[in-house]
């Protein structure tokens, strides 16, 4: 033991000082930034340039997923720390500005300067304490974003230019080579679950995603006959031109539009290097065609990309990170920025850079640009797609009309506007809800005085005890105490998008609304869904484990190799096995479906695109992720079996199953149980898998457990106060399951005395 | 060797169960003391106290001239075979056997000598380099023995050692504990619910119920002045009849008209009385020292071939038995006489506590 | 032990089932990583694509910092592995050998850290290691992971030494351990499967978390390899040859952890130890 603690010292102190030791003395900014990874080179080599420049300053540039980064940053600011810039698309500036987490940035661009800047590429939002004054949120540094058309010459020598000649084309292209009854080449695939690649066919229908003129604050704009023209025009490609596969999501359509078995596909100028890259496809790209009912070209959603400013960056760290905004949108990084990565520049001076007439796909992806429509900067635009996301994905599936769909949109973005400005006022109850609150501690600390007088008398008499026991129970607690406390703070407050660093304690109302919503307490509501996923779950895990377990155990050749090879799905990232899970469950393509056809010759399920089949879905892949811990776990319990007990069952003539039944599960009992009672736990918790393989709860919202809900309600609707109060809850049912579990089974018992 | 000294000692549970009552017991060097008692009587947990494995919750114990209530197991030279043996499943028998030694960082040499000698004498030699798993249930005690023989203890402490083992084993590793402790001398403390252990293996037997000691005596003389109902009850099988009735003038009226017995009732005070008469008291014809008891009809008659045991019934009293030969002709049905031995009558106190008055 | 045929059939067939439904979703991971081109999704079955290529796997290690990484999470997750072992294990000794007071309370009490979803915990959390001053240090998340490992592994190890006799610790004893050196070489060997179970466990959870430790960590030269793999993916255009190539490398020094303490896990030490 001492040998042991004083090597693992020893290593401990070395690996401290290798990780501690990276720091220098110069002045350090760091960037968040969602740069792709050909963009991250350019970055990575501005800041080289820079930092040649100004050896007193380090620049540190963190590459930060869409959701990571914005979550993140909002903790990390609230924090009073963070980065001092962050960089990526102006969506998220309207929260970030609210929310008071960035700063005006005026200061550091001039007036005069800022006509050197494309309209658009400065963004500005009102003011927060005066409306009538505007801040500068952000500078861009370059455009994108915008979805075009992309074809493959191979197949399509002209691309078209009304919506007429695009369905042509996309249904001459569409190819059912074997005759097998499933098209072996699609016509024209895009991204159809997503309702950000509906718009360009909304604004070539003539609508838009708010109400024109635009208001402030905006107000969806769903329900107009455009977007019912828009939402039939799509269906139709599908439902009735048939030239896009089922289930079409970003990477089936990716994948075969890259292996040549798409025609065209609608994506956005991100995507483009990689299409023209591959020489077996020959792809160009083109400008969306005009929608012949209303001549007006299809418009796709522009949006300008820079750098903001931390609101807690002061002083020198300030100027020097704007200094740095500088020379990443002076001329002359802008002009390499056009040449390297063919993206169009924020700077006015670059875009007369002679490459423009060069490049066919900058050319097009300009003139796709000087048509686009710039994205409103505004947070209610993230309550419009998840307004339009549920009734979207209904009417592919073929469950809603047109103009049900649009309605319904419309009706649901409000509500989640709604939500999101929802204001709670300090109820009556504060004052007695504190009151209550230190009686409950007063009362607490009465009851339990003689038991904490009776530990301290035990102290003593049994210190080792003690002495095992805390240093691990310290720790736990040491992590968990502070997370906890301010949860139950923030659950009775009014922290959200308005009022995320002012917030107050307003009282129960968050748990009123919780408790009150029936999508969450139904009969179909979310909690049952969550106690069956987390039942059946929890059920196959164990009995597949200890299945497993039980064949393992027994005399049988190339043990080792067998336990090696079970334990993989547990070894893998559960990240990519669940993508590949979602892949596997494609209605046309996957290999569960293929398998069902060719070997129980059932006809193929549409597993992501209907509510209970891709909850089954989840399902399938979250007991897949699971079984071979517990079969670990029963393995290693197994061992602790007396041999004698199978021996003597024998002998009694007792049957396999009843040796099993009453010497293997008994005697595994206390091993098990607390992996069942955390099993069960975490997949009451499992965020993951529900998110990746249901893509965030497709259909329609529908395959959601509490932690999904909870996790779209927060960082959706920035409902900070309903969330916590939200986990409070469950929190509550998971303590009341396990005292009850736990009693039950008498697991803190043992076997022994 | 050395001598063992319990004083006053009391075992509670943190809950209030009182376990062990005041037990007071000198066990001399060299000598074989057997704790005796049903189940829950508290002999294990004493001999669990004198061993260092339960805290002491009053009085003293002393090995040798040391008082060793605060010294650790491992400090007061002891050794224990316990119960179920628990070996070190996961070292070889040898292993087993030296693992005391080696945590006395005693030298190499010396251990491999004692080892060689213990497992000589258990005959366990070729056994040493088998894991437990793999040794049968007489040879694991054998192994449990040799662990606490090689350690050359000052007490042998044994918990129930023989239970787990069958009839025929039993015996024979009773005899091999006989024999082990008359060629060491040892001072052993050996607890065991099993009265036939008992009274062969124990010099003297400390007879245990409720926590307190009943009696500490040689076997034979617990056999034949048992101090009270208990010890009565619980030496000697089929146990002894108890028949309850009055003292008065030199003679014991068994009641409701049952038969009158005389006897030297001069130490007694007159009143209600529990009279004990073992099985093998009992005679079926009149003998010189025998005192007649009375006519009964028996119940049922088990002819074990060398004793026949006879179940009667006394009009107004409980279930009763007698050892006859094994040639007596009793049959269910029959009536017997039967007569006692004089000096067989054991007369108790009626109260909860059945003292033995005569 | 001898048993009919027909009964080791049932066995291999049981196994070769759920071996094939174990590997078919990660061949098809090994498929992506051979796939040029960042295709996620396949039109066919082929599990090695016609244009197949390791370029994905030479990039991570030629342009990436993948063995920095590897570094960093070898370092990181073996001394959470050490931490873990030493704390469940003498905690979970204590909760399964004596009675204190508060025994039972503070065994719940420690479940409850992980009745909160990790990603509404993230915000105090964050709060709390600014707060400390352990931003961008691996010292903030191994204890962090420690204390997310900790709840399960001593209720596992508490199990274990539920199943072994207390007999004979108090044989150790008498043989002149201390309780201590009784743990040390009585308790802790009959322990190991507990022991593997709780290292894999402590291994795991360092291994494969990245939503706080992309919250901690600031400096990409010391990230963690699931922060690395992460920056593979963006919305829309992730590399997925890359992440996929760098998932299957992942995995191996789990597999090889599991091979290497596999022998302890089944081998069984408490057979005929003691009859009850």
């Amino acid at each position: 033991m001492q040998m042991l603690s004083a090597r693992w010292l020893a290593f401990a102190a070395v690996a401290l000082a290798v990780g501690c030791s990276s720091r220098d003395d110069r002045l350090t900014i760091t960037i968040w930034h969602q740069s792709r990874p050909a963009e991250r080179e350019l970055l990575a080599e501005e800041i080289a340039r820079y930092e040649a420049e100004h050896p007193g300053v380090r620049i540190r540039a963190l590459y930060k997923e869409t959701e990571e980064l914005r979550s993140g940053f909002q903790a990390a600011a609230l924090a009073g720390a963070g980065p001092e810039l962050v960089y990526g698309p102006s969506d998220v500036l309207d929260t970030f500005h609210t929310m008071g987490i960035i700063r005006d940035l005026g200061p550091w661009v001039p007036e005069a300067e800022r006509d050197d800047f494309v309209t658009g590429a400065l963004t500005f939002l009102p003011a927060r304490d005066d409306r009538s004054r505007r801040d500068l949120v952000q500078v861009g540094d370059r455009f994108g974003n915008h979805l075009a058309l992309v074809y493959n010459r191979r197949l399509v020598p002209e691309p078209p230019r009304t919506t007429a000649e695009l369905v042509a084309i996309a249904r001459d292209c569409t190819v059912d080579g074997d005759g097998d009854g499933r098209s072996d080449q699609y016509g024209l695939v895009w991204n159809f679950t997503e309702p950000f690649f509906a718009v360009p066919f909304l604004t070539g229908f003539g609508g838009w995603v708010f109400r024109e003129p635009e208001s402030t604050p905006p107000t969806p704009g769903l329900d107009s006959p455009a977007m019912a023209a828009a939402l039939g025009f799509i269906r139709d490609l599908r439902e009735v031109h048939r030239v896009a596969p089922a289930n079409c999501d970003y990477e089936l359509a990716d994948s075969l539009f890259k292996t040549g078995r798409a025609a065209m596909i609608i994506n956005g100028d991100w995507s483009w290097s990689d299409y023209l890259a591959i020489p077996e496809i020959d792809a160009a790209v083109a400008v969306l065609p005009v929608v012949d009912e209303t001549s007006a070209p299809m418009r796709p959603m522009v949006a300008p990309k820079g750098y903001s400013l931390n609101a807690n960056a002061t002083g020198p760290a300030a100027d020097v990170a704007m200094d740095f905004v500088r020379h990443v949108t002076g001329d002359e990084a802008q002009r390499r920025l056009v040449n390297r990565l063919r993206m169009l520049p924020a700077r006015r001076s670059a875009w007369e850079d002679p490459v423009f007439a060069a490049d066919p796909t900058l050319a097009a992806s300009r003139a796709q640009l000087e048509n686009g429509r710039l994205m409103p900067v505004a947070t209610e635009l993230r309550a419009v797609w998840d307004g339009m996301r549920p009734s979207y994905q209904a009417l592919l599936g073929g469950g809603l009309a047109p103009d049900a769909a649009a309605a319904r949109m419309q009706t649901d973005a409000e509500r989640f506007i709604d939500a999101m400005h929802r204001q709670l006022e300090p109820g009556i109850a504060v004052p007695i809800l504190q009151a209550l609150g230190a009686l409950f501690l007063a009362a607490l600390l009465v009851w339990q005085w003689p038991t904490f007088l009776a530990l301290l008398r035990d102290l003593r008499p049994n210190r080792t005890a003690y002495g095992f026991a805390a240093p691990a129970v310290v720790l736990v607690f040491a992590v968990i105490v502070f997370p906890f406390f301010s949860n139950l703070v923030l659950s009775l407050s009014d922290m959200s998008l308005t009022r995320f660093r002012n917030w107050r304690v307003v009282g129960l109302q968050n748990y009123a609304e919780v408790l009150s919503d029936p999508r969450l307490w139904g009969l179909t509501g979310v909690f049952m869904k969550t106690l069956v996923w987390t039942a059946v779950n929890v059920a196959c895990h164990v009995s597949i484990g200890v299945l497993l377990a039980v064949a393992l155990n027994g005399p049988v050749r190339c043990k080792a190799l067998y336990r090696l090879l079970l334990i993989i799905p547990w070894a893998v990232p559960a990240y990519i096995t669940a993508l590949t899970w979602r892949g596997m469950f494609d209605y046309e393509y996957g290999a569960v479906n293929l398998l069902l056809g060719r070997w129980l010759g059932l006809a193929p399920v549409n597993w992501l695109g209907e509510p209970l089949r891709a909850f089954e879905a989840c399902i399938l892949t979250n007991v897949w992720l699971g079984y071979p811990f517990m079969m670990v776990i029963a393995l290693g319990g197994m061992q602790g079996i007396p041999q004698e007990l199978y021996e003597a069952a024998r002998i009694d003539r007792a049957s396999r199953w009843q040796q099993f039944r009453h010497i293997t599960l008994p005697l595994l009992k206390p091993v098990l149980l607390p992996a069942i009672t955390l099993g069960a736990i975490w997949t009451f918790n499992n965020l993951n898998v529900v998110w990746l393989v249901s893509n965030g709860g497709e259909p329609q919202d529908s395959t959601h457990i509490l932690v999904s809900y909870v996790y779209k309600s927060v960082f959706n609707l920035y409902r900070y106060g309903y969330g916590a109060a939200l986990s409070t809850v469950m929190f509550l049912i998971l303590l009341a399951f396990s005292l009850v579990f736990l009693q039950r089974s008498q697991a803190t018992e043992s076997v022994y005395r | 060797m050395a001598s063992v000294t319990l004083r006053a000692l009391e075992k509670r549970y943190p809950d209030g169960y009182h376990a062990v009552r005041g037990v007071s017991l000198d066990i001399a060097d060299g000598e074989f003391l057997v704790l005796v008692g049903p189940s829950g009587c508290g002999k294990s947990t004493t001999l669990r106290m004198v061993a260092g494995l339960e805290e002491i919750s009053g009085g003293t114990i002393r090995i040798g001239d040391r008082v060793v209530n605060d010294v650790a197991p491992g400090d007061r030279d002891i050794a224990m075979v316990f119960q179920n043996y628990a070996l070190y499943p996961h070292l070889t028998v040898r292993e087993n056997m030296a693992f005391g030694l080696t945590m006395r960082r005693m030298p190499r040499p010396e251990i491999d000598r004692r080892v060689a000698a213990a497992a000589e004498s258990l005959s366990i030699s070729h056994l040493l380099t088998r894991r437990p798993r793999e040794l049968s249930g007489g040879q694991r005690q054998r192994v449990a023995l040799g662990r606490a023989i090689v350690r050359e203890p000052q007490v042998f402490l044994f918990d129930e050692p023989l239970s787990n083992l069958d009839a025929k084993l039993r015996v024979q590793m009773r005899a091999e504990i006989a024999a082990l402790h008359r060629q060491l001398a040892a001072t052993v403390i050996y607890v065991t619910h099993d009265q036939v252990e008992a009274m062969t293996l124990g010099q003297r037997i400390a007879l245990m119920n409720h926590g307190v000691v009943q009696q500490v005596d040689a076997p034979l003389a617990i056999y034949h002045r048992p101090a009270n109902r208990f010890v009565a009850s619980f030496i000697g099988s089929p146990t002894m009849n108890f028949f309850s009735g009055t003292v008065s003038d030199n003679a014991f009226q068994v009641t409701s008209g049952g038969p009158r017995l005389p006897l030297n009732t001069a130490a007694m005070p007159a009143g209600p009385a529990v009279l004990g008469i073992r099985p093998e008291d009992f005679v079926a014809s009149m003998q010189g020292d025998c005192v007649p008891f009375a006519t009964v009809t028996l119940d049922m008659a088990e002819h074990l071939g060398h004793e026949t045991l006879a179940h009667f019934t006394l009009p107004g009293g409980g279930p009763a038995i007698a050892r006859l030969p094994g040639d007596a002709a009793a049959q269910v049905g029959h009536r017997v006489d039967l007569a006692v031995r004089r000096q067989a009558l054991h007369v108790f106190a009626a109260d909860e506590d059945g003292r033995r008055l005569n | 032990m001898k048993e009919p045929r027909s009964i080791t059939l049932v066995r291999h067939a049981v196994l070769l089932v759920f071996v094939a439904v174990s590997l078919y979703p990660v061949l098809n991971v090994v498929s992506i990583s051979l796939r040029p081109g960042n295709r996620l999704r396949s039109t066919d079955l082929a599990i090695i694509p016609a244009d197949w290529t390791v370029a994905s796997y030479v990039q991570l290690f030629t342009e990436q910092p993948f063995l920095t990484w590897l570094w960093n999470s070898l370092v990181v997750s073996g001394l959470v592995t050490l931490t873990g072992v030493a704390l469940a294990s003498t905690a979970g000794y204590a909760f399964s050998r004596f009675r204190f007071i508060g025994r039972k309370a503070t065994m719940l009490a420690i479940l409850t850290t992980q009745m909160f979803p990790a990603t509404m915990l993230l915000l105090p959390l964050y709060i709390l290691i600014a707060r400390l001053g352990l931003v961008n240090t691996w010292l903030g998340l191994m204890i962090f992971y420690t204390a997310t490992a900790l709840p399960f592994c001593v209720w596992q190890m508490k199990g274990f030494y539920d199943t072994i006799p207390p007999s004979l610790e108090e044989a150790a004893r008498i043989d002149g351990c201390s309780r201590a050196g009784a743990f040390r070489h009585v308790v802790l060997p009959l322990a190991t499967p507990g022991l593997v179970i709780t290292a894999l466990f402590s291994f795991m959870t360092a291994w494969s978390e990245y939503i706080v430790a992309a919250q901690v960590m600031q400096d990409e030269a010391m990230f963690t390899l699931p922060l690395g793999i992460k920056s593979f993916q963006a919305s829309l255009s992730s590399q997925w040859g890359l992440y996929a190539a760098a998932s299957i490398l992942v995995s191996i020094p789990v597999v090889a952890v599991f091979l290497a303490l596999s022998r302890y896990l089944v081998n069984g030490l408490t057979l005929g130890s003691v009859k009850e």
